[in-house]
């Protein structure tokens, strides 16, 4: 039973955080629209209902401060959308932050924590208050421009279209009526397409049933719209065999408007909206009319019908999926050894091949539903993104300062794992970006800058990697003063700092002790954690990059792994030990001329293909005795964005399908080393980290042995 | 009080893998009041206990797999029902040499607030029910004991020992009851 509640708990948490990321999503999107000067009404209609949903689900499950919230952003939602209040930058404002604070009364939720000890509800309330003050009074209908508009429509529009017309004349964009015949069959499906068709060249006022036309099995719509958009283009556009678009004319007596007749769609949204008002308050409603036809018009029914479509899955669930495929996998790899033996024998060639290609079936569909479940695993990038550009929004205004957030790339995929743990890393770049990196607007203008910094947010997949790259056009990072900080800070000689290049002492930021908070705010370049950001992009199998130039910009690149899953990995031999590798790091593997060795500054190197390529024997750098178990070596070439590296181990034995588990807290300080596997043959071998490898041999050369 | 009824419980007498195969578990056998269940191991000429229901399971010395350049006192990582676990050599961790496993090797699967270990101890022996007036706490012992290093066991009854494994069972000529060092899981395994 009490499994039942944590269910429907878990459930209500994780409906609460999609609606609360999508407001958000919405609110950046008005943001932006504003921004432009023209904010889409139906954003503002999107949040509304989403406020509106975590209302009532927060009601349901007794969270009352979230739905008290709620229902007071809701308020203001609804004076936003009848344009009683402007949409104002400091509605925006308000916004953000409310939904900032719904965020925070989530996580008390989460935690079973009182919602009063972590948010500040009052200091929320009068900003909202203060809002609701500024509530302007609008004229009743009346002068709508002479436009030739029949008083019956009038009387049935809904407070909010009358405002969206009201809005529309006021602003002298031309008013357009246009008239549509739809089956009555596919009247739901065609509606909608006919609304996406018109939305990027007119706004949509109301639609109407036309009284005139129409038969048993086909119905005349109306719809009003406002554009400006000459009609020629509209007709263009949006016209059709089965549509008219004409400009509604003003004072033209000759005309007449069919009757009007609200439909269902009408009549439901006002039920919602009286429903959605507090009890006792004023609604008046239209006199309402039989509908043409018992249709259900509108976005709400197919967007249930899309919801239906997708269903929430518990990670671990997936986890223990994934883990029953993967022990598949080793037992297919069994079975295959048997094929093998098999095939030794003259008696059993027949029974061999037979078996042959029944596993080599098996193989195929393991292989299938291995990425079927990998693919369950996949979430977009664009979620983070999204609670990113919140973020984005408030340290700039935290520090006053103009920034734009540019994103491209959010429909990359990457293991929803990978996703969680990457939000925090990301979130401290971008806040360093903004807060160190972009200067404010006006030393910005005086070094002839554009006034609005911009925040460039990429992603894209790079074979099996996810590349994403947070890029700012701020100050840079000085290596001046880098070398100066890490010299105080006993990080590094000044001797062995002169010989460092500009872009060595850039990788200082990411040594542990480099900076503290404290200090660093002072400090034109970054560095609050980096070390940290750094080891946790590591623990994720990704390794993290820098680049800048003073006064031009800054740019983190992360390359991931796309999935920490199932992997396919060399198994490989230093020694008496196994260990195995990811392939997806891994390029070629080659026998190790060792005559073709150099060595360039106390490190080794071959020329693969006319480059250098460094090489690191395994059995030193692991400090493994013992003698070669071959007469040959073998390099396995392994290579991580544009960095590669020689790995000299004593034999190959092949590639494997692994899961790589993690190793105890008690080895985390180990490096060289991302987990363990079980090979299924009773062997435990280790699975090598390679960015770690990479970036130890690499990076540190010359501290090689010291680290360790 | 000390002579409140002990209550029975079941498994917690000695688990069936001290002798047989290493999937059983001990059942973590809290006690009544104010006795305390521990099992008792050897380590050199040492008796050691660990609070019973820390052990999760007493296993065979399998194939341990190497981690190179991990602490002196990791012997390395096996897989226990497909979870990765750390081993590490308990003489070792309590600065003393290292020997070659017997017969009698065992892993202790300990667990701390931090994780599950494996230990290697020497010898299972039995379990011992310790009442309080049999424990000498550490900081009554010495000021300077290891924090790792609970207090001093001295049974005093004869049925305080449940079950006898392994090796004989060595008294002290005097006929007087084993001291045993009973150690402090949480410390032991944090490092």
């Amino acid at each position: 039973m009490s499994d039942e509640v944590e269910r429907i708990r878990e459930e209500f948490l994780a409906e609460s955080q999609e609606i609360i990321e999508s407001l958000s999503r919405d609110l950046l999107l008005l943001d932006h629209g504003q921004k432009e000067g023209k904010p889409d009404p139906d954003l503002v209609n999107s949040v509304f209902r989403g406020v509106h949903t975590l209302k009532g689900i927060a009601g349901m499950f007794g969270h009352v401060a979230l739905s008290e919230l709620a229902h007071e952003l809701e308020d203001l939602l609804d004076q936003l959308r009848l344009g009683k209040i402007p949409l104002s930058q400091e509605a925006l404002d308000v916004m953000f932050e409310g939904v900032e604070v719904l965020q925070r009364l989530l996580g008390a939720a989460r935690r079973n924590a009182d919602p009063a000890s972590e948010v500040d509800l009052a200091t929320f309330r009068r900003s909202l208050q203060m809002l609701m003050g500024l509530q302007s009074q609008h004229p009743r209908l009346d002068a709508l421009g002479g436009y030739d508009l029949d008083p019956g429509v009038l009387t049935v529009l809904t407070e909010y279209e009358e405002h969206r017309l009201r809005s529309n004349v006021e602003q002298s964009v031309p008013l357009y009526r246009l008239r549509v015949r739809f089956s009555l069959s596919s009247i739901d499906s065609d509606l909608e397409e006919l609304k996406q068709r018109v939305k990027p060249w007119a706004e949509i006022i109301t639609y109407l049933p036309s009284m005139e036309g129409g038969s048993d099995d086909a119905i005349d719509l109306e719809v009003l719209m406002a554009s400006r958009t000459p009609v020629a283009e509209l007709r263009d556009a949006i016209g059709g065999p089965d549509v008219t678009i004409e400009p509604v004319t003003r004072r033209d007596p000759g005309r007449t408007v069919p009757p009007p007749a609200p439909t269902t769609r009408e009549g439901e949204s006002r039920d919602e909206a009286a429903a959605m008002k507090e009890p006792g308050a004023a609604v008046v409603r239209p006199p309402s009319v039989v509908p043409a036809k018992d249709v259900n018009l509108g976005a709400d029914a197919l967007a249930v019908r899309t919801v239906a479509k997708t269903v929430r899955v518990d990670i671990e669930k997936l986890d223990h999926l994934m883990n029953l495929v993967g022990e598949l996998g080793i037992v297919k790899s069994a079975v295959g050894r048997i094929v093998e033996r098999l095939r030794q024998r003259a008696d059993m060639r027949p029974l061999a091949s037979e078996l042959h290609r029944i596993h080599r079936a098996f193989e195929r569909q393991l292989a299938g539903m291995q990425e079927g479940i990998l693919d369950v695993r996949m979430v977009p990038l664009g979620q983070t993104f999204d609670r990113l550009g919140r973020a984005v929004r408030q340290v700039a205004r935290e520090h006053g300062k103009d920034v734009r957030l540019v994103v491209t790339g959010a429909e990359t995929e990457i293991d929803k794992l990978i996703v969680e743990e990457l939000t925090d890393p990301l979130l401290h770049i971008i806040r360093n970006a903004v807060d160190h990196g972009i200067e404010r607007a006006e030393a910005r203008l005086a070094i002839g800058k554009p006034e609005t910094g911009t925040l460039a947010l990429n992603a894209y997949q790079k074979g099996s990697h996810v590349v994403i790259e947070i890029e700012d056009d701020g100050a840079g990072i000085d290596p001046a003063r880098i070398l100066s900080h890490a010299i105080s800070r006993g990080l590094l000689s000044a001797e062995s700092g002169q010989d460092m290049s500009a872009e060595e002492l850039r990788q200082l930021i990411f040594l542990p002790g480099f900076s503290t908070a404290a200090e660093v705010t002072d400090l034109s370049g970054r560095g609050v954690g980096m070390d940290v950001v750094k080891t946790n992009i590591g623990r994720l199998g990704g390794v993290i990059d820098v680049h800048s130039q003073v006064g031009i910009g800054t740019k983190f690149t992360l390359t991931l792994p796309i999935t920490l899953a199932i992997l396919s990995a060399l198994v490989l031999r230093v020694r008496g030990q196994t260990f195995a590798i990811p392939l997806n790091v891994v390029q070629e593997a080659l026998f190790l001329d060792e005559t073709a060795v150099r060595l360039v500054e106390d490190h080794e190197v071959i020329t693969l293909r006319g480059q250098s390529l460094p090489i690191v024997r395994l059995a030193s750098l692991f400090r493994i005795s013992g003698e070669p178990t071959g007469a040959r070596s073998f390099v396995v070439v392994t290579a991580l964005g544009n960095r590669r590296l020689g790995l000299v181990v004593d034999a190959l034995e092949g590639q494997q399908d692994i899961i790589t588990k993690p190793l105890g807290k008690s080895l985390h300080n180990v490096r060289g080393f991302s987990g363990a596997t079980d090979l299924g043959d009773q062997r435990v071998v280790l699975v090598l980290d390679a960015p770690s490898i990479l970036e130890e041999v690499l990076a540190s050369g010359d501290r090689r042995g010291v680290a360790a | 009080m000390s002579n409140g009824p002990l209550v029975k419980q079941q498994g917690s007498m000695m688990p069936a893998n001290l002798r047989g195969p290493r999937t059983d578990r001990i059942r973590s056998a809290s006690t009544a009041e104010n006795i305390t269940e521990f099992l008792v191991f050897t380590l050199g000429t040492a008796r050691m206990g660990l609070p019973l229901e820390s052990v999760q399971e007493i296993l065979k010395l399998v194939a341990i797999t190497e981690v190179p350049r991990a602490s002196h006192e990791v012997l390395g990582i096996l897989s226990v029902r497909g979870r990765i676990t750390t081993v590490l050599d308990l003489r070792r961790r309590l600065g003393q040499p290292s020997v070659e496993p017997t017969r009698h090797t065992r892993i202790l699967l300990v667990a701390g607030s931090d994780e599950t270990l494996g230990l290697v101890v020497d010898t299972v022996l039995h379990v011992v029910r310790l009442r309080e007036d049999e424990i000498e706490a550490s900081s009554v012992v010495a000021a300077d004991l290891p924090e790792h290093v609970l207090g001093l066991g001295r049974p005093r009854r004869r049925d305080a020992v449940r079950g006898v494994v392994g090796a004989s069972e060595t008294k002290g000529d005097s006929g007087e009851a084993e001291v045993i060092v009973l150690l402090d899981p949480d410390p032991l395994l944090r490092r």
